[in-house]
């Protein structure tokens, strides 16, 4: 299948702002779940180090979050009155999750912010 | 390995006064030894368990809800007060918020000493990145962070700090870091406390080191104006860090405790009746 890089980069350049935001920080934030779940977190000795993890990931949270409130307003005032209302329940989500795991659980509910995540960044895509 | 920290130091003859200690968060039964030691010889019986979680693995730790703090305290608190006339709570740092909240359900409590009060965790050795704390607490991320402890451990005697550095390696008797879901406990325990506050009527000493680490006076001075307790009492230490049973004045703080615990109980030595504290406005209104 030949994908023509071109007007795959066309594509993207016409994409809002704060639509690449989600997407580059859903990505990241899939990521950085799986590498934490399957590699780093398994060492308990290493505080310091998944300390400073814990941090970026709680960055790139940050960042999800601004990118989705920017992006459902300026879905509002655009007439896009489906993804104004959808997106923002993905900014309840990890605290929803959050609320219910405990330590017992904790890979169980990973698996469910990761699964969220993902279906975020179909959304994300699929405005695309 | 829990039940081995445990500590029970009763007299031979039959003691009518008892005083249950309990430890700090991520701590044991360890740090109060000495105080306990203290009390013993004014005569005292001193009991001091390990909360759960606590004095095993890290892992345990992070399994535990405060409620089961909360419940396990109380299950003592109420064994010690079928076999003695005058229980008397003490606790530092999360266990001196176990002993408030004791005390705002049991009216009987005879007195508090309430050390390094943590009800906030706004001390200097935060890290500063603390700010992202309440997305860490509440979302997935509280069950794999950990604030890893560091200079100076809750120390200003650096003689002690070293002995304390080597023991936090080990994980037992103290942990190398707080896992964030234990702060997210302490946090919720210290917000039912707060919302409790007002019905502690029992006498309480408060006594907070200035420069603590983990912790400001904010929590202490907190306690001191929402109690009910008619007699109270707030003393900033000058020379010591959060862990103010082990630092510099730890023999003032003893000597503190047992002089206010004497001046509340009916089976004092007459020679330590002493008129009880009133007030500490001073320290507060010089803010």
């Amino acid at each position: 299948m030949h994908v023509d890089v071109s007007q795959v980069l066309k594509i993207i350049s016409l994409l809002p702002l704060s639509l690449k935001f989600i997407i580059v920080s859903n990505i990241l934030l899939i990521l950085g779940f799986i590498i934490g779940k399957l590699a780093l977190y398994k060492n308990e000795n290493a505080v310091k180090f998944y300390a400073y993890f814990s941090v970026v990931i709680c960055v790139l949270f940050t960042l999800y979050f601004i990118s989705i409130i920017w992006f459902s307003i300026s879905n509002l005032f655009a007439g896009n009155a489906v993804y104004s209302a959808i997106f923002p329940i993905f900014l309840f989500l990890p605290f929803i999750i959050g609320h219910f795991a405990s330590y017992e659980k904790v890979h169980f509910y990973t698996n469910i912010q990761i699964l969220t995540l993902i279906v975020s960044l179909l959304l994300a895509l699929s405005f695309i | 390995m829990g039940q081995s920290l445990d500590f029970e130091f009763i007299h031979e003859n039959k003691c009518k006064r008892a005083v249950l200690l309990f430890h700090g968060m991520t701590g044991s039964p360890f740090e109060m030894k000495k105080m306990g030691r203290a009390l013993y010889d004014a005569d005292f019986d001193v009991f001091c368990y390990c909360l759960p979680g606590h004095g095993t693995s890290p892992i345990n730790i992070k399994t535990v809800r405060w409620e089961d703090w909360y419940s396990d305290s109380t299950m003592h608190y109420r064994e010690l007060t079928q076999k003695y006339d005058e229980v008397f709570l003490g606790g530092l740092c999360m266990g001196a918020v176990l002993a408030l909240t004791i005390a705002s359900e049991y009216r009987e409590v005879k007195g508090i000493i309430s050390l390094s009060t943590t009800l906030f965790l706004d001390g200097w050795t935060i890290p500063w990145y603390n700010f992202f704390m309440p997305l860490g607490l509440h979302t997935i991320l509280r069950y794999y962070y950990s604030f890893p402890e560091r200079e100076p451990y809750g120390l200003k005697n650096e003689a002690l700090r070293k002995k304390i550095a080597a023991l936090q390696k080990r994980n037992t008797e103290a942990l190398d870091n707080y896992p964030m879901s234990c702060i997210y406990e302490l946090l919720k325990l210290s917000r039912f406390a707060q919302k409790n506050m007002f019905k502690v009527k029992a006498p309480v000493l408060l006594m907070h080191a200035k420069e603590d680490d983990l912790t400001s006076t904010k929590g202490s001075v907190f306690v001191y104006k929402n109690v009910s307790s008619s007699i109270r009492k707030y003393i900033e230490l000058e020379d010591s860090y959060h862990l103010v049973v082990m630092d510099n004045e730890r023999d003032f703080v003893f000597n503190t405790s047992i002089e206010f615990l004497n001046s509340l109980s009916a089976y004092a030595p007459i020679s330590n009746k002493k008129p009880v504290f009133m007030e500490s406005e001073d320290i507060l209104n010089a803010r």
